[in-house]
């Protein structure tokens, strides 16, 4: 079937350059690495433009190969996921802090720490907002897996932020202990 | 989606992208165009060239190692032929000496 939709790549970088590099940095928590990797994927889609032949194809393909470049990235780099957060805040510029609650700054840094397939299942499901279905297709893995790293990552980032929750309060007990007895 | 999936929805905003961004790869796309036409054939295309050319190197090495070895043992097999036509000529001298020797003793005793 022949379609009238003709890509416009400009059109394209304009629309897709926030989720592209929102996908990278979240995957690989640098800020540089994250501009090299939506660099990459945009010359790619140039040389790739004939082939696009909807705007849903093309937002599709530029999350695959998104997250299919930070996998690489991250395998080529080994980067340490505790570190990851720490790098992001310090050379991102906006403070996590000044775009989301402390609460929200602290889920992406627990994030930061899952293992790579669920913290990429986590980010497609709450950053993009795609079903198990979607997530599937995007990362090219079967629905079941998908499933499996979603509730273990959810299980896991629901459990570390209990702790963190529960240190808080701790802490905070403690502090008003302490201004109490002063 | 419960609560704690809500909080993940609104912590997960995307990042806005740097500003530099968009010019860097526009410029980056720019000056990939602007690049020798054979830059920018596909990688598979590039990949079968090069290979060819090495195929067409090692073949012609291989050929001249091979052609230098045939030339080798031919000379060598020229210079064994020359040897023994001269060891055959030495022969026969030293047999021509010899039976003058022999004819020269029984002549003397005679």
């Amino acid at each position: 079937m022949a379609h009238d939709w003709q890509p416009d790549f400009e059109q394209l970088v304009d629309e897709h350059q926030s989720m592209v590099y929102s996908l990278a940095l979240r995957m690989t928590g640098d800020r540089g690495l994250a501009e090299e990797i939506a660099q990459d994927v945009f010359l790619e889609l140039d040389r790739h433009l004939g082939k696009i032949e909807t705007p849903q194809h093309a937002c599709f393909w530029l999350r695959r190969v998104a997250m299919n470049r930070s996998a690489d990235a991250l395998r080529r780099r080994k980067v340490r996921r505790m570190d990851l957060w720490v790098e992001i805040e310090e050379s991102h510029g906006v403070p996590a802090e000044e775009r989301v609650s402390p609460l929200g700054a602290r889920l992406e840094q627990l994030l930061a720490t899952l293992p790579e397939p669920q913290r990429a299942a986590l980010i497609l499901r709450y950053q993009e907002d795609l079903t198990p279905e979607e997530i599937a297709a995007t990362l090219e893995a079967p629905l079941a897996t998908v499933k499996s790293h979603l509730q273990r990552g959810l299980k896991l980032l629901r459990a570390k932020a209990a702790n963190h929750l529960r240190e808080y309060v701790r802490q905070t007990e403690y502090v008003r202990g302490v201004r109490t007895d002063g | 989606m419960d609560d704690f999936e809500e909080k993940l929805k609104r912590s997960f905003e995307r990042w806005p992208a740097p500003p530099s961004l968009k010019h860097r790869l526009m410029e980056n796309r720019r000056r990939r165009k602007e690049r020798p036409r054979w830059f920018a054939l596909p990688r598979e295309v590039l990949v079968a060239v090069s290979l060819c050319v090495f195929a067409g190197v090692f073949v012609a090495l291989y050929g001249g190692l091979a052609s230098y070895h045939a030339e080798q043992q031919r000379k060598g097999e020229a210079a064994c032929q020359q040897v023994m036509t001269a060891l055959r000529i030495t022969g026969h001298a030293l047999n021509h000496m010899n039976q003058q020797f022999a004819a020269n003793g029984r002549a003397h005793h005679e």
